[in-house]
């Protein structure tokens, strides 16, 4: 299949070598960050199969995503990509830990050290600045620090929070989003850790194929949040990108949200049209992991029911488990969709020009 | 096409501000309304189920505002249909959220009496 104009992965995983990020930490967190605290309410759903794929791994035994010239040799190279958003992992815990000074000190370092460590080794990566809920005032310092960094493109969250993003105490981090034209992003693999809510909404559900199914449920409800409390309203430039939060519930969702609000306008008078309209303005989906019904023209439906052609784009979420090549995820897609999807949006939501870093 | 009738509804007087009547007339249920600046009739029918909409509250709504101001107004203007909320402005019969709007009909002021023309 021939390559689009460009390929855009807006999920990519490095993994920090924490010793690095250690040096860019003061006493007393570095000592507690070397001894491989990981945030308070640390332990997860446990995945037997492990969560990275057990082949990125280079010939001498070093672990890809670990390293930026691996990751570029091993991964964007082989499949031609030409820009990746980094989202580190490792160190999303810190982001649910209730632990607040200590997690946000420990994400300043990690932004620091791929911002010092990643970004200068290939012009193919962008950064996201990755911040923790249990301290706005924090979170929106690491925003107004790194914000204008050319190649910080987003804020990096988790999708499990301890109440739901459209709540007024996550505003002041949409105002200094706002005042760096930065995306929103939002990754799942924090429900149930830390201060994050349950995966599934019901309460805990038992194992992790349930947990990772029901991860689509922490987007259902982080977008009805930020419509319906007016976040839009008052940044009426803020973008969210929802990473790796599934996309065919999109339009049921859209639908039912239509509908209640159709009956119930009255009880948020600032909603003054549809909500489907502000969702289709205000926010981006990632494609990995991609639905695959038995009949794939059923998904190729789907993305006729809300205007992907503006709010889809393709990630890999490599090296983990569930991820998609490009070649896979382009499979899936209409032609007419394709460009859009590989590129068009990304390179259009997070401002870059065609061949602005690439070498 | 049978000519239009009138149909008496009340004396102008016995019908109160936020106050409602319901008429039949040539086989419709027809409610007729006061306003406070206006005496409406529409057709007893939700455009959308079809729900008996003349048997819901008249009050008033939330005017739009910003995220979390709450600013009350147009008190007895919006029909709330009883079975989904829908609000209809009764001035031009339009569904608040929705396309569809509820039929009206002519209300005739005479001798200081309410009739609807159906």
């Amino acid at each position: 299949m021939a390559k689009p104009g460009m390929i855009i992965d807006t999920d990519l995983h490095p993994v920090p070598i924490h010793e690095r990020v250690a040096e860019y930490l003061d006493e007393p967190w570095r000592s507690r960050y070397l001894r491989g605290d990981r945030g308070a309410g640390h332990p997860n759903y446990f995945n037997p199969n492990g969560v990275m794929r057990a082949d990125s791994v280079t010939a001498d035994g070093r672990r890809i995503e670990k390293h930026p010239e691996t990751m570029a040799t091993h991964f964007l190279d082989v499949y031609d990509i030409d820009y990746a958003v980094l989202n580190p992992m490792e160190v999303m815990e810190h982001c649910v830990s209730p632990d607040a000074h200590y997690s946000a000190a420990a994400l300043s370092a990690v932004n620091t050290f791929f911002v010092e460590e990643w970004l200068p080794v290939d012009e193919r990566y962008l950064a996201s600045i990755t911040i923790a809920f249990s301290n706005i005032e924090l979170a929106v310092q690491e925003i107004h620090r790194l914000g204008d960094h050319p190649r910080v493109v987003q804020v990096l969250m988790a999708s499990g929070s301890p109440f739901p993003l459209g709540h007024s105490y996550f505003h002041p981090l949409y105002e200094a989003a706002s005042q760096y034209n930065l995306p929103l992003a939002i990754h799942p693999g924090l429900e149930g850790v830390g201060i994050a809510g349950s995966g599934g909404t019901a309460g805990f559900v038992a194992n992790y194929l349930e947990w990772h199914t029901l991860l689509a449920t922490s987007y259902m409800t982080q977008l009805v949040s930020l419509v319906v409390e007016g976040v839009f309203q008052k940044f009426p430039t803020l973008k969210f990108v929802f990473v790796e939060g599934g996309v065919a519930w999109l339009p049921a969702m859209m639908w039912r949200l239509d509908k209640n609000w159709k009956s119930l306008r009255a009880t948020t008078p600032w909603l003054t049209r549809r909500p489907s309209e502000i969702i289709e303005e205000h926010f981006m989906l990632t494609t990995q992991p991609i639905e695959e019904p038995d009949d794939n023209r059923h998904f190729r439906q789907v993305l006729e029911m809300f205007k992907a052609e503006k709010m889809l784009m393709f990630s890999s979420d490599y090296p983990h488990w569930d991820g998609d090549t490009p070649d896979f995820a382009m499979r899936q897609l209409d032609s007419d969709l394709r460009d859009a999807v590989m590129y068009r949006n990304a390179l259009e939501v997070y401002g870059l020009e065609v061949g602005q870093y690439a070498v | 096409m049978p000519s239009k009738s009138q149909v008496y509804v009340s004396a102008l007087e016995e019908l109160a501000v936020g106050e409602s009547r319901m008429v039949e007339a040539a086989g419709k249920s027809i409610g007729v309304f006061n306003t406070g600046s206006r005496i409406v009739a529409v057709l007893n029918l939700c455009p959308h189920e079809f729900a008996p909409v003349c048997r819901g509250a008249l009050g008033g709504t939330t005017l739009p505002s910003k995220p979390g101001e709450f600013i009350w107004g147009r008190e007895n203007e919006i029909l709330r249909c009883p079975w989904h909320g829908w609000e209809f402005d009764l001035h031009t019969g339009q569904c608040l959220t929705d396309r569809s709007k509820l039929r009206r009909y002519p209300v005739i002021i005479r001798d200081e009496a309410i009739y609807v023309e159906v």
